[in-house]
């Protein structure tokens, strides 16, 4: 129930964001932002209620890790807003809500069963609680970045295609360490403790793996005079195309270990 | 990796030697190049997505049912069966480690030389790296890990001479039935001495002891026969266990109702189904009882490539976190 005013909330900050591109280019909405803000809180207290309710931290499963993830998406957005006061910045926070609200569409969807279950034994780790969440933070940069290099790659005026590409880097240089620190190392950490092996390339490891080395591709582009630019908005786009189908397609398409979202 | 325009000087007079120091300085380059390292890495990727489509380590067959001759043969010649393990994998992995190293030595030769911007964190990161492939490569040579199910009471023996003896088995469950933990609670031992009278092994939390990770990972119900000798001494075989008879092995599989079913096989090959019940003999034994009983499954690891594997990844950490530091400082973030 709070989990559906939070998505309709973000459909209304959609609503209101698009409306101002379309009709009012030159203003920027002045409080469309306050809206994630009140989503994000929303959805970080269904994690609170379902954490005190299962007696650990709420991100066992597929519809909890989306909340979660969409609850940061929300606040990266509005702390992204605050700060830039850049002519780029409502298409970005336009183009990010529309992620966060198709990741919410699929949390409300029957692929994404909502039971408030304790987690099984192979969760019940603090490795786990480092590794998921930290995971979703990077992540959570990456949105931003994804919509900036399909931005750049659509601009044709140089000064905003500059910002552009400055701020899909800047998003992907705060992300790609976080991520890093969850995805790999801590996921590592916990195989290790869980099952006694750190790696066993199983579909969903791989396609993290896959998708870190995309990413450290695109850092190394920023210094390869005939990379920048298009190459590393493209390898934006396809990282985090990779980052969604490693959360989802690995689990519905492909079999593994990670059976548990 | 930054680039710094600058070429390494070799240290040497232009003499004879020129012509082949030419080709280590043009392999140098060669090496040292991040467009390079942006390819391996791209190819990498590329390679891995591929094998993730194909299912790894079927049998042969498989492979001709699902892709054809034509197809099936193209993927067990190169190996994409085993993706991991081969060529395909290993030889832009091995480019990529000479690419690193070489882009690593670079970057702290020249930062000496130039007095340059102090930035530490890229080169944690790079050296955390190689250490992690080191790991990993030590950790394919040296892992060992052995799976056993034990009952309340059976002891099994660890290298190391270490003695682990089963007190308790536990399976707890939610409300619902699903799992909420497993629990085995060994002693362990050593040359008779206790070292730790009880510790309960529960998953994601290992028993460490002697660079040995014991873990609990499964649980079943065994079926046990008591079987008496002409001597009279009784000994109980688990189901999976056997005996040898007349040049064959006699494999006990397991109760049905309150009949024992033994399977004899001959090279590889079973031969013969018996159905035997309390009291009745097979060989030269009597079935005395039956019964079956809880064990859990546990499984042992040793991994010394796990050490520097660790120390790799906490370098890449600090490597990540000073580099974040140092670019926020910078205004580069």
């Amino acid at each position: 129930m709070i989990a559906t005013i939070a998505f309709g909330l973000l459909i209304l900050a959609a609503g209101i964001q698009i409306a101002f591109l379309l009709f009012r280019e030159r203003k920027i909405d002045g409080f469309s932002h306050y809206i994630h803000l009140a989503a994000a809180a929303l959805l970080l207290a269904v994690t609170i209620d379902r954490s005190i309710r299962i007696r650990f931290v709420a991100v066992t499963n597929t519809f909890e890790s989306l909340v979660f993830f969409t609850a940061v998406i929300a606040l990266v957005l509005f702390i992204y807003r605050l700060r830039a006061k850049d002519k780029t910045i409502p298409f970005i926070t336009f183009g990010g809500t529309i992620v966060a609200v198709a990741l919410l569409a699929v949390a409300s969807s029957p692929i994404a069963p909502k039971d408030i279950l304790p987690p099984i034994p192979a969760l019940q780790s603090s490795w786990l609680v480092l590794h998921v969440t930290l995971s979703f933070i990077g992540e959570s940069f990456f949105v931003v970045a994804f919509v900036c290099a399909i931005y750049y790659l659509a601009s044709k005026d140089e000064e905003r295609k500059k910002n552009l590409d400055r701020l899909t880097y800047t998003t992907i240089a705060i992300g790609y360490p976080i991520f890093t620190a969850g995805a790999l190392i801590f996921g590592a950490v916990w195989a290790q403790n869980a099952w006694g092996s750190y790696w066993s390339w199983d579909p969903k490891e791989t396609w993290a793996l896959i998708t870190w080395l995309v990413y450290t591709a695109y850092l190394h582009t920023r210094f390869v005079k005939r990379f920048r630019g298009k190459v590393s908005a493209v390898l934006s786009i396809v990282g985090f195309v990779f980052t969604m189908f490693t959360f989802f397609g690995v689990n519905y398409l492909l079999a593994g270990l990670h059976s548990y979202g | 990796m930054i680039s710094t325009g600058q070429e390494l000087q070799f240290p040497v007079s232009p003499s004879k030697t020129k012509v082949r120091l030419l080709n280590l300085e043009a392999l140098y380059k060669f090496f040292k190049s991040i467009k390079l390292a942006v390819v391996l890495i791209l190819t990498i990727a590329i390679l891995s997505i591929v094998s993730t489509l194909i299912p790894q380590g079927k049998d042969t067959a498989f492979y001709f049912h699902t892709y054809g001759a034509f197809w099936a043969q193209v993927l067990l010649r190169l190996r994409f069966t085993d993706y991991f393990r081969s060529l395909l994998f290993l030889a832009p992995v091995s480019l990529f480690f000479v690419n690193l190293s070489v882009c690593s030595i670079d970057r702290l030769i020249n930062r000496e030389r130039r007095k340059a911007r102090r930035r530490h964190g890229p080169d944690l990161i790079h050296i955390g790296l190689l250490l992690l492939i080191i790991g990993a490569i030590f950790s394919v040579f040296t892992r060992r890990e052995g799976m056993v199910y034990m009952g309340e009471g059976d002891e099994i023996r660890l290298p190391g001479e270490y003695t682990l003896r089963l007190l308790d088995y536990q399976y707890e469950e939610y409300e619902n039935g699903r799992p909420k933990d497993w629990i085995s609670t060994v002693e362990v031992s050593r040359d008779g001495e206790v070292l730790i009278a009880s510790f309960s092994i529960e998953v994601n939390k290992p028993l460490k002891i002697g660079g040995i990770n014991v873990y609990q990972t499964s649980f079943a119900r065994e079926d046990r026969a008591t079987l008496r000798d002409a001597e009279g001494t009784s000994s109980p075989i688990a189901s999976g266990e056997g005996f040898e008879w007349e040049g064959a092995v006699v494999i006990f599989q397991g109760i049905e109702g309150t009949i024992a079913v033994f399977e004899k096989w001959e090279n590889h090959t079973r031969t013969e189904a018996y159905r035997v019940g309390i009291g009745e003999t097979i060989g030269e034994y009597t079935l005395e009882e039956l019964g079956s009983r809880d064990v859990t499954g546990l499984q042992a690891v040793k991994d010394p490539g796990f050490i520097p594997v660790v120390i790799a990844l906490i370098l890449v950490a600090t490597g990540l976190s000073l580099t974040m530091i140092q670019k926020r400082k910078d205004k580069d973030i």
